[in-house]
């Protein structure tokens, strides 16, 4: 691969600022229940690649699933660069790397027949299925896939990245009547089968929440104290800090750079965030970013103080930052762009029974539906909720959606927990169309006052 | 390798077998921060092998590289086949010669018009101008906003045959203008989206920008709003809020398996009486129109609710077989890497009579919604939606005086579809795919932040 992908370069080297060429193969398996059937079991393999052109400022690129005739591609991705080039083209410094990385996996799950898989997950469909009477569906999913990333550049790099993924998905459907509720569990990792081979309970919980969800009254829309859990914490702030970090919204427009100044005050002095794809083994990691960057660890928030953001080679040179090996790309048919890797809010000091004590009426909010942002707004939905009566957890409630303004919800985050988790699910993170791209995140319980909550009555 | 050649490959083994291909090539020219930025060209080709075997389903696809290559589709046959031991039990085959066909390539009048040479043709550079043409009207309006903008154009074939002689193909066209602007004021950002999408070059730069030149004066100013019950009317694009629980409830496969909650709720009156919502495949130069779906069913028109009252629910071949009904010719595939299974392909909603102003005019304390943040999130199958107006204006004694925020819209979709007070007497596309008109409620749960 490496003398194909080289040969393509070498001809066309001189006509770019910067050329680089990314091939991908791909094997995945699916397997979807559907209540109590099996509904598709499938076998896919997928083969592609793309070429992208730096021309004066300009990007080119283009994606491609023949391999034939490759140096035309990278003449026709140096073209449309050329369309658009205008300027100096700027990408901050990157020492040529040339490496093998292979992952070592506990139970390769090549190695697992179809027929292991399927059982495996039928035994947790049926764990849900027979839970309770008012179960009344599900959704049992399971995907492994296994990539191999080759990438050259015409800076002399050359890497082979294995990129293993596997998860595992339970919803339990519950129904009475006209009320349907759904509550789901979900597993995801890069290390192997075996971590999927003990999670009965997973099955067990989804469909047990399922179950309580139809007894919970909505929740009364307001403004309360709220308790996250470590899932929502670490959603709050993947989805609505997180993305503000990434430097490809900020570098060309002055007026959110100044939003997002370094230095300025974004919490408390006990909240620190971190990026961190070099963290081993967990769903965002990688030796090195879809440019060939070494990937490392980045404050984001230090002692409550804007302090560092997410940068493809690009936006580092353009804001005269170091790089940090966010340029990410969620297969052949997409470019890099700067994405998250595994998010997290370091922990704090206090416990959970702590976090509780004193709030009169609030709302314990945990695990998630899904969420979204708009820059400086947010929104995401609680898997479950419970009111929170004068410091201790009451009724269960349900349709608890949480929304509000980022600047002010951090400044209002007003206790964190001792309990930092690392979240590991199949979702993924979505963003210019490209998703979901596999992440972590994580967070202590964290303890916020004035947090907007919408409910159905 | 020739089509009929894996596809006997495969027959030589099985009951039946389907083979689906499609080879697309898509270019975005986009634009960020007032100027161009990027110019992709994706180019892909996929193929999917759907067999029965022993009256049981497999499925594989291949994607990449080696379309030629004798040992790729033998192993996409042998994928299939290993699937298919532990596959669902096909409740159907697929269709016959006489069933589908011809294909839309033949001398006979097409079905349906969903192909413009004209978006073939259209080069890199054209596109490049339209983008500037939107930039320097928006740039004439207001030089301090940052717009961003994407013209993309996208060209697909699609070739379908299976081993009971059906088969049929059809190329197919789409073009698409979209337009943000934002304005940002010290911890404020006004965000504000607009778009376009047709199967057919037709598309009015004038149109896009005017809507969001209309929208930014509306939401320049920022006003204030108490949380309560109000009256609130959904822009068409808003429409969607509303009616994505009805899309995923009427969807063949969830009232099968009893998890919707319009399962047997058929013929009787649910809704207010002026909902009426039509699958129509068969609109010229709308995104979801072809001649056949993706398992050879002809697409058609007919009602999902008419006048309030549920008509029909979608259904793909192997649902409408396990319910015993026919398929609606909804079978549509999510990528090439999926089985066919009950899809929208467009959703249009009866226009009313009352034009958008005299909505407005008829309100004494209200919103507009126009954007919504977190569409489709938390348990939509059961009706209830929250959601966070992206974009939303006060109405005050029949004005728009403002835009609001840190507004929260909260309900049961399947009950504030009884409240409809009236619906717009003009509809328009969303996406290319959705038509809806404005649509009022009585009211509405609005929370907001003090």
């Amino acid at each position: 691969m490496r003398e194909i992908l080289e040969k393509a370069l070498k001809n066309n080297r001189h006509k770019a600022d910067y050329l680089e060429i990314r091939a991908e193969k791909k094997e995945v398996t699916d397997i979807h229940f559907r209540g109590p059937k099996l509904e598709k079991i499938s076998c896919s393999r997928q083969r592609g690649g793309n070429v992208r052109a730096l021309v004066k400022g300009g990007w080119g690129f283009i994606s491609f699933n023949q391999f034939t005739d490759l140096e035309e591609k990278v003449q026709e991705a140096i073209r449309v660069a050329s369309l658009i080039g205008q300027e100096e083209s700027k990408l901050v410094p990157n020492l040529p790397a040339v490496e093998i990385v292979q992952q070592e996996l506990d139970k390769d799950f090549r190695q697992i027949s179809l027929s292991e898989k399927k059982n495996l997950m039928e035994g947790y469909n049926e764990l849900i299925m027979r839970f309770n009477p008012l179960i009344q569906s599900s959704r049992v999913t399971y995907n492994d896939r296994f990539s191999t990333v080759y990438f050259a550049n015409s800076e002399g790099s050359y890497l082979e990245q294995e990129k293993p993924f596997l998860s595992a998905n339970f919803t339990a459907i519950a129904r009475e009547g006209d009320n349907v509720q759904l509550a789901s569990e979900s597993v995801a990792s890069t290390k192997g089968f075996a971590l999927i081979e003990q999670i009965s309970g997973k099955a067990q919980k989804a469909a047990s929440r399922a179950v309580n969800l139809l007894k919970a009254e909505s929740v009364k829309g307001g403004e309360y104290t709220v308790i996250l859990d470590q899932t929502l914490g670490g959603v709050f702030i993947h989805e609505a800090f997180g993305h503000l970090s990434e430097a490809d919204f900020l570098y060309e427009d002055e007026r959110m750079r100044e939003l997002m100044k370094l230095g300025k005050k974004f919490g408390s002095p006990q909240l620190n965030v971190v990026d961190d794809g070099s963290i081993p083994g967990l769903l965002g990691s990688a030796r090195y970013d879809d440019e060939g960057v070494r990937t490392r660890k980045n404050y984001l928030i230090k002692e409550g103080i804007l302090s560092g953001r997410l940068h493809s080679r690009e936006t580092a040179a353009k804001m005269g930052e170091e790089p940090t090996g966010n340029a990410r790309a969620l297969n052949y048919r997409f470019k890099p762009i700067v994405r998250m890797t595994n998010t997290y809010i370091e922990k704090g000091n206090l416990s959970f029974g702590e976090l509780l004590s004193g709030i009169k009426e609030g709302i314990y909010a945990r695990d998630c539906y899904g969420g979204m942002t708009s820059f400086e707004q947010f929104t995401f939905s609680a898997g479950e909720g419970f009111m929170i009566r004068e410091g201790k957890i009451a009724e269960p409630v349900k349709d608890v959606v949480l929304s509000g303004n980022l600047f002010t919800t951090l400044l209002n985050i007003e206790g964190i927990g001792n309990d930092l988790q690392m979240i590991e699910s199949g979702g993924g993170c979505g963003k210019g169309g490209q998703g979901p791209l596999p992440v972590s995140f994580g967070s202590p319980h964290l303890r916020i006052r004035k947090v907007v909550v919408g409910g159905g009555r | 390798m020739e089509m009929e050649k894996i596809l006997q490959q495969a027959t030589g083994k099985v009951d039946s077998a389907e083979l689906f291909r499609i080879k697309s090539k898509t270019i975005p020219v986009n634009f960020e921060v007032n100027r161009l930025k990027s110019i992709d060209i994706a180019e892909s080709e996929g193929q999917a092998l759907r067999i029965i075997n022993q009256g049981r389903i497999g499925f594989a696809s291949l994607s990449g590289s080696s379309l030629e290559s004798e040992e790729d589709t033998e192993t996409m046959v042998e994928q299939a086949l290993a699937t298919s031991e532990f596959g669902a039990t096909a409740a159907f085959d697929f269709p016959e010669k006489n069933e589908v066909g011809p294909t839309t390539n033949s001398n006979l009048p097409e079905k349906v018009k969903i192909f413009d040479p004209k978006i073939v043709e259209k080069s890199i550079e054209e596109m490049v101008k339209i983008g500037e043409e939107i930039l320097v009207k928006i740039k004439d309006f207001d030089r301090r906003l940052r717009s961003d903008v994407t013209i993309v154009k996208d060209i697909s074939e699609i070739e379908y045959s299976n081993s009971r002689g059906g088969s049929f193909s059809y190329a197919k066209t789409a073009i698409a203008y979209s337009l943000m602007i934002q304005q940002v004021e010290d911890q404020d950002i006004l965000m504000i989206e607009s778009s376009q999408a047709a199967a057919q070059d037709k598309l009015e730069v004038e149109e896009l920008v005017s809507e969001a030149i209309e929208n930014f004066k509306w939401g320049e100013k920022v006003a204030s709003l108490e949380s309560g019950k109000m009256p609130v009317i959904f822009t068409p694009k808003a429409v969607l809020t509303l009616i994505l629980p009805l899309i995923i409830g009427l969807n063949g496969k969830m009232v099968w398996e009893k998890v919707s909650p319009l399962a047997e709720q058929q013929n009787k009156k649910l809704w207010s009486e002026q909902l009426s919502l039509y699958s129509e495949g068969l609109i010229d130069f709308a995104l979801g129109s072809a001649p056949f779906d993706d398992e050879g069913v002809e697409m058609r028109r007919y009602p999902l609710v008419e006048e309030g009252e549920i008509k029909n629910f979608y259904y793909d071949l192997q649902t409408a077989g396990l319910a015993g009904v026919e398929s609606t010719g909804n079978g549509l595939r999510e990528g090439i890497s999926s089985p066919p299974g009950p899809g929208i392909t467009n959703l249009v909603m009866k226009v009313g009579t009352i034009p958008f102003p005299e909505m407005v005019k008829d309100i004494k304390e209200g919103i507009i919604i126009d954007q919504v943040l977190g569409l489709g999130q938390g348990n939509i199958i059961s009706g209830a939606f929250s959601n966070n107006v992206q974009l939303g204006f006060k109405v005050e004694n029949g004005k728009i005086v403002g835009r609001v925020k840190d507004v929260m819209i909260a309900g049961n979709a399947l009950e504030e579809l009884k409240n409809i007070v009236a619906l717009g007497d003009r509809s328009e596309w969303v996406g290319g795919r959705f038509k809806f008109p404005h649509l009022y409620l009585k009211s509405l749960s609005v929370s907001t932040k003090v």
